[in-house]
């Protein structure tokens, strides 16, 4: 299952939020920043590419999110995928969204690297100069490398460092999202809420969001 | 990524699995699962628990903060022993290495889940008196000190002195304004990112204790607000998340009065907040302990909230000088 995902999200690979409609507009390649709320205050650096797969326009892209604090790229997340359109009728649209995600997480007690996979499926209403919809998806951490520091073991000596599987943890999210374009510049907007995948539990930041600029080139 | 992803597939199947919620993997095992620690069964929990000095001698018991959290670090009171005391200390059910209950087994019993903590209290005492005349003093350090003033007022026969340290408050609404301006951490600063990014990495189920616990331990290593601006070894064994989640639930619905009955409490009590707190500011400390009858209020100086106790230097010059002369006093 996983191998099949990983192919998968190598050939088709994705990032920022994408106005169909307005693609014909734009050059092939397109660059973005962006700041939001992604489980911290993140800031984000994004490349993409568009393709066209099965006659289907798609998007290849992959982002860098580096969340705020006095420690730098002690934690980042970076994703590397794809979205493809498969329906569009008139105005109306629908895409989904494969990613691989390889995250770092670093504090005094730990650190961890993670492969993960995000899926998502998003639906709207998108026209030349803008656009609004709806999005869900679902963050997954699939197996994660931990580390113990010296401050961890001296409060726990016997603990087991090394891989972690199956799935160590996964988030689910839905919200909206809206975007305007002129020329070769968009902003977007995006915006909702997050839960564990119990369904039951908050996550310490139960938001997330994100505003962004790209540029297409 | 795909290339990476497949070494790391290829990596991690010729590796042994291993499991978060497998006892023993991150954090360590409790009591119910390591016949080797001490223990002791109260009130059909099985508690982690020692004991220091004289079985005969007046009892002080050392009460841990949270709920949730362990007393490694309040050990340094062990001291105590060497004055003529009998120092006892335990974990609270569903706290440290004391034995797991399901978060419900807590909010089931409704308003009734902080009578299951002082009726553990009375167990622990009763566990550990060899005489009915037996001396009982009560030290609490922060939600311990919560729990102490509870019982105290409930049973102020039963106490024959107190001692708290930082409780956050005694009235449900002061402990809810504690809690939340000693965790108003910037939506910018590493504290905040290092508490929120990890839950990407692991989210757990209800109820799974070794992963729940496990992340609620990466949160303890520093706070600025309070004043433990630098992480401490071995301050601790292991967190207790469902306990901590189950009671502050049971609190937003119940809003339980920790100083009902306090007035009924003859002795004075000597009441100890730390130098470096942001938020236990001298006006706080007084306003919380307007609540007792008899106190004495001390200002343990160049420490934060889990310094008080937990700090040798702050214990052995500041803080165990002034429980010894209250002590000496009753």
């Amino acid at each position: 299952m996983i191998s099949v995902t990983l192919m998968v999200s190598g050939y088709l690979s994705m990032a920022q939020t994408v106005n169909w409609r307005a693609m014909p507009d734009l050059k092939k390649n397109i660059i973005g920043i962006s700041l939001g709320l992604d489980h911290s205050v993140s800031y984000g650096l994004s490349y993409g590419r568009s393709v066209t797969v099965a006659k289907l326009p798609a998007f290849i892209t992959a982002e860098f999110l580096m969340p705020s604090g006095e420690e730098k790229l002690d934690d980042f997340k970076s994703k590397a995928g794809g979205q493809i359109r498969l329906i569009h009728y008139r105005g109306f649209q629908f895409s989904a969204r494969v990613q691989g995600v390889f995250r770092r997480y670093q504090n005094d007690f730990v650190r961890m690297l993670n492969f993960g996979s995000d899926f998502a499926g998003t639906a709207g209403l998108y026209q030349k100069k803008w656009f609004i919809a709806a999005e869900s998806g679902f963050d997954k951490a699939i197996v994660t490398h931990f580390k113990h520091s010296a401050l961890y073991r001296a409060k726990y000596g016997n603990v087991v460092d090394g891989w972690y599987e199956p799935s160590t943890g996964g988030n689910f999210y839905y919200g909206i999202q809206t975007g305007f374009n002129f020329k070769s510049h968009s902003v977007y907007l995006k915006a909702g809420s997050v839960r564990s995948q119990d369904f039951k539990t908050k996550p310490l930041l139960p938001y997330y969001g994100q505003v962004g600029y790209t540029i297409s080139f | 990524m795909m290339i990476a992803f497949m070494a790391v597939w290829g990596m991690v199947s010729c590796t042994k699995e291993r499991v978060l919620n497998e006892p023993g993997n991150l954090v360590p095992r409790t009591v119910d699962q390591d016949p080797g620690l001490p223990s002791i069964f109260v009130n059909n929990a099985l508690l982690h628990a020692e004991a220091f000095g004289h079985p005969d001698s007046t009892l002080i018991v050392v009460i841990h903060g949270g709920p949730g959290s362990d007393y490694r670090d309040l050990l340094t009171s062990k001291s105590l022993a060497a004055h003529g005391y009998r120092v006892v200390f335990y974990d609270q059910r569903g706290s440290g290495l004391s034995q797991r209950f399901p978060h419900k087994y807590y909010t089931s019993l409704g308003r009734g889940a902080v009578d299951l903590m002082y009726d553990e209290l009375s167990g622990v005492i009763a566990h550990f008196r060899t005489e009915v005349n037996q001396k009982v003093y009560l030290v609490g350090h922060s939600w311990g000190g919560i729990l102490a003033a509870g019982y105290t007022g409930k049973n102020p026969d039963k106490v024959d002195g107190l001692v708290v340290a930082e409780p956050g408050g005694l009235k449900w609404e002061d402990i809810e304004t504690y809690v939340k301006e000693s965790r108003s951490f910037s939506l910018w600063s590493e504290l905040f990112n290092d508490a929120g990014f990890i839950e990407q990495f692991i989210s757990g189920k209800t109820d799974q204790h070794e992963i729940l616990d496990y992340r609620a331990g990466m949160l303890g290593s520093k706070n600025d607000i309070t004043g433990d601006d630098a992480p401490v070894p071995g301050n601790a064994w292991r967190a207790g998340a469902v306990i901590n989640a189950a009671m502050f639930e049971v609190g937003d619905k119940y809003h339980p009065d920790f100083s009902a009955g306090l007035e009924q409490f003859q002795p004075p009590v000597l009441f100890l907040y730390s130098g470096r707190n942001k938020v236990y500011t001298s006006a706080w400390a007084q306003h919380i302990a307007g609540a007792f009858k008899n106190v004495q209020l001390c200002k343990v100086q160049g420490v934060g909230h889990e310094g008080i106790i937990a700090n040798s230097g702050a214990w052995s010059t500041i803080t165990e000088p002034n429980i010894l002369k209250y002590f000496q006093s009753l």
